[in-house]
């Protein structure tokens, strides 16, 4: 990710504008691109206030290149470089070596004088001689655990000039959400994924239901009820590109603005920004796979839908893995439990409890039951895959109880 | 005393703020009226009420009254200390002075006193005195550092650390307010105390929030200048407590510091260095004269904003990080640090640079060692322990050392380059103001003539440390 000093973004009648090099706008820039990725890839034993000079000069009579713009290209490279690093603190101690061994000449002069009668050169060359290595090299490793000093040993790569200048468009968008306090996401789909990254970020939810399979999650922080803060800018930058992966989806973020005003940012999936994450699995297991290939998308009335529906109570939140819509109106959800341990059974169980009065059908294998255990009516055994058969009656005995 | 039958009203701690549910066999969640309903606010994505974390004292305070053995307190509560062997010098009159008046405020203030009077001493007395979990925060990872080692001298404790790649929390730890501001949501309930070592690094839009998202009923704050050009210093009051004890500036002077005279010696450019200054300022005024032509009003932050877009604003820009870079490495500059190497020959110098990449050419030029923000703690200690033994005549330092690192015994310093704020001259005096002997102290400014530097070295001297300034060339 970028530093904020690196963000460039223009607030304009309360819209956020964020920096973004397209094809359309900016298709020189994929030259660019690759004469960077040159750079870095020939620039093995080079220091980074080389490359980074060097990168900077490659944009020396470009007319459309700020300079947060170079030095977000170089924290990205850097980022996908491997320096060398002084672990072992031979700098430091070739330093105290020569600084001591200086004292005594203290001060070094250019002119050298009666009473102060060393000069600055000669020294140097004669503390050379004393260390047995040229001044040149002495000069080179004095300082050569600061940043900018350390040599690049490795760089891993962008898989290709179009991959970097992506990376830096999203890059641009999480910067910009650093300044976020609030983050409102509308889906339609992949709504397990969006759930379980943003509390990966620990971001907290608020559900609203606006109708079938949508829903509006306004995210932030514990403290974002009781004041305007940016305190949780950085979560909402580690979600983005899981929310990029996904799709059907569009967001509104309220930013604070350098002026203390405040200004939105909307994306969606739309955009054609590319997130450098995979998109979600279409299935979580091949038991769904082979259930939704039998089904097919429509049965009898029956709809099926993937993670079409959110059950939520305060921060608990579960998505079961199918929705089925009768044409009537009726809806009944379906978990499968495939894998399982007790553990996994027991706290399945406390989740469940928790939205009894909801229609929820659990698909269980056979062996995680005990020996002659009594199931609930809304329980389907299977044994290695699940019958169409009794799918279709469990769903029509939940449909007619209801009427 | 209100008893709810069946009810239990739970307050708890959650990530920086807290959180007052009710927990009945019924579960409906409703709660009956409580005390302060203006801290708190619904929130409805956790069916709970939620406040700052800042205010639990008073609020468990007036929770208890009110519901007695209802209310179950569930915050972490700071662990009490035993102190069996305290080794402290003993506090001077105004020292003592200064902590019976935090004391009698409820622990809860700000003491202002200029550098070199013993803050630190009087901070570990108070630590010594209130025996409470304590999380002191220093604005770099030097200060934190040395607090450990104080706190290590004076309670023989090994105190936790959380900063520099560290997050070892005990119940006397050490950190930087940038890591406060990070960690604070899990480290904000369990201790009692918050020491905020220069604390006008408190108040900034971002860093305040560690002391909102703290349970700390008790909280010192120290400076030497808790004022900020931005007025932020107004919500310390709120955030630390109000001043309980300030000590001026010229009270100071004299008696507990040394006696010390400002030296200010204009250097020139050289006559290449000049030539690229003075262009480079006539390139700025003739874009900034033809834009204004256009545009009236039109100022410095249009023109980066059009820098982007526009070639010859991003050739101004240039132009004008140019000049700063030749105002704060000027060649001259080393020459006129030579010459003061020369008059000081045996005396102990510390240098501040305006940059890292001065401070290293510094360094490189004079074969002298550094202190820069990235040095390790063992190269750290043993450059100020050789410098304080004599075995190194110079240290140079970026602003790293501006505030209470201890370097004992500099008489001379100089600063070439450097920002022009009245808070950083007062500190930066401090350092060499230090008492020791009774010999006096000089400091000298170094900065260019004919460029904004003399202006800021004006600026400088509008703080009440630099009475009269002599003005003389070496």
């Amino acid at each position: 990710m970028l530093t904020s000093d690196q963000s460039i973004v223009e607030f304009k009648a309360g819209r956020a504008i964020v920096d973004r090099l397209t094809q359309s706008t900016h298709s020189h820039y994929l030259r660019y691109a690759e004469r960077m990725l040159a750079i870095y890839r020939n620039g093995k034993g080079r220091q980074r206030r080389q490359l980074h000079r060097e990168i900077e000069s490659l944009f020396a009579d470009e007319p459309d290149c700020p300079i947060r713009r170079i030095q977000a290209f170089c924290k990205l490279l850097d980022d996908r470089s491997i320096f060398r690093t002084d672990s072992y603190g031979k700098a430091a101690k070739l330093r105290l070596k020569v600084f001591a061994e200086a004292a005594r000449f203290h001060p070094l002069v250019e002119q050298p004088d009666r009473l102060f009668e060393h000069n600055e050169t000669k020294i140097k060359t004669q503390l050379a001689d004393e260390l047995g290595l040229p001044w040149s090299e002495i000069e080179q490793s004095l300082y050569s655990d600061v940043m900018a000093y350390q040599t690049l040993e490795r760089f891993e790569e962008y898989p290709s000039a179009q991959a970097l200048l992506s990376r830096y468009n999203v890059a641009q968008l999480q910067a910009c959400l650093y300044r976020a306090e609030k983050m409102t996401v509308i889906a339609t789909d992949n709504l397990k994924t969006i759930l379980r990254y943003a509390k990966l970020a620990k971001l907290m939810h608020d559900i609203v239901r606006l109708g079938p399979s949508n829903y509006r999650i306004t995210f932030s922080g514990p403290a974002s009820v009781l004041r305007r803060t940016r305190l949780y800018g950085v979560n909402f930058a580690k979600f983005l590109p899981a929310l990029l992966a996904c799709k059907g989806w569009r967001m509104t973020a309220i930013l604070k603005t350098p002026w203390n005003g405040a200004a939105r940012l909307n994306l969606s999936d739309k955009d054609g920004f590319t997130s450098h994450l995979l998109p979600p699995d279409e299935f979580d297991s091949s038991l769904e796979e082979s259930l939704a290939g039998k089904f097919g998308p429509e049965r009898d009335d029956w709809r099926l839908i993937r993670e079409g529906e959110i059950l939520h109570n305060h921060q608990k939140t579960f998505v079961p893995d199918f929705t089925f819509r009768h044409e009537d109106g009726t809806q009944v959800l379906l978990e499968i439990v495939g894998f399982w341990t007790p553990e996994y059974l027991s706290h399945r169980r406390e989740t469940l409890k928790q939205f009894r009065h909801q229609k929820i059908l659990i698909a269980l294998p056979e062996k995680s039951l005990r020996e002659g255990a009594r199931t609930s009516k809304n329980v389907l055994v299977y044994k290695t895959t699940i019958k169409l058969k009794s799918l279709m009656e469990a769903l029509e005995r939940i449909r007619i109880e209801k009427k | 005393m209100v008893r709810i039958s069946n009810k239990q009203i739970a307050l708890s701690f959650n990530r920086g703020t807290l959180l007052l549910s009710v927990r009945s066999p019924e579960d409906d969640g409703n709660l009956p009226h409580i005390p302060n309903t203006s801290l708190w606010t619904r929130d409805s994505r956790t069916g709970t009420l939620r406040c700052d974390a800042i205010y639990y004292a008073g609020v468990s305070r007036d929770l208890a009254r009110q519901f007695g053995p209802s209310l179950s307190d569930e915050v972490p509560k700071p662990s009490r200390l035993k102190w069996p062997k305290v080794k402290l010098p003993k506090l001077r009159s105004n020292q003592i002075e200064a902590l019976e008046a935090w004391s009698s405020a409820d622990c809860r203030g700000q003491i202002i006193m200029p550098t070199g009077t013993g803050k630190t001493e009087m901070a570990l007395a108070a630590m010594a005195r209130t025996k409470i979990a304590t999380l002191v925060v220093a604005p770099v990872r030097d200060l934190m550092y040395q607090w450990h080692r104080r706190i290590l001298a004076a309670f023989d404790y090994d105190a936790g650390i959380v900063g520099d790649g560290l997050s070892n929390i005990k119940p006397v730890t050490v950190t930087t307010y940038d890591s406060a501001y990070i960690h604070m949501a899990r480290m904000g309930a369990g201790f009692g105390l918050l020491i905020f070592d220069e604390e006008h690094h408190l108040p900034g839009r971002c860093r305040r929030e560690a002391a909102i998202m703290s349970t700390a009923p008790m909280r010192l704050g120290l400076t030497a200048t808790a004022e900020r050009s931005d007025g932020l210093h107004k919500d310390l009051d709120w955030l630390i407590g109000p001043v309980v004890y300030q000590m001026p500036f010229k009270q100071a002077e004299g008696s507990i510091l040394a006696h010390f005279g400002v030296v200010r010696i204009p250097v020139a450019l050289n006559p290449r260095e000049q030539a690229t200054y003075d262009q480079c300022s006539r390139t700025i005024r003739h874009f900034m004269l033809s834009r204004r032509k256009e545009q009236p009003g039109y100022t410095w932050r249009d023109l980066c904003k059009e820098s982007g877009s526009d070639p010859q604003a991003r050739h101004a820009q240039k132009a004008y990080h140019l000049k700063n870079s030749i105002e704060s490495r000027a060649a001259e500059k080393l020459r006129v640090l030579e010459d003061i190497f020369r008059l000081h020959k045996g005396r102990q110098i510390l240098v501040f640079t305006g940059s890292n990449a001065m401070a290293i050419e510094v360094s490189r030029r004079f074969l002298v060692p550094t202190i820069l923000s990235h040095t390790r703690k063992r190269e750290r200690l043993a450059v100020l322990e050789k410098f304080a033994r004599g075995e190194f005549p110079v240290l140079v330092a970026n602003r790293v050392l501006d505030e209470g690192v201890d370097v004992p015994e500099a008489k001379v310093a100089v600063v070439i380059g450097g920002q022009g704020s009245t808070r950083q001259a007062k500190q930066r005096l401090g350092r060499v103001l230090r008492k020791s002997g009774g010999a006096r102290a000089t400091l000298y400014e170094v900065v260019c003539e004919n460029t904004k530097e003399v202006q800021r070295s004006r600026q400088r001297r509008k703080s009440d440390a630099y009475e009269r300034p002599v003005h003389r060339r070496v």
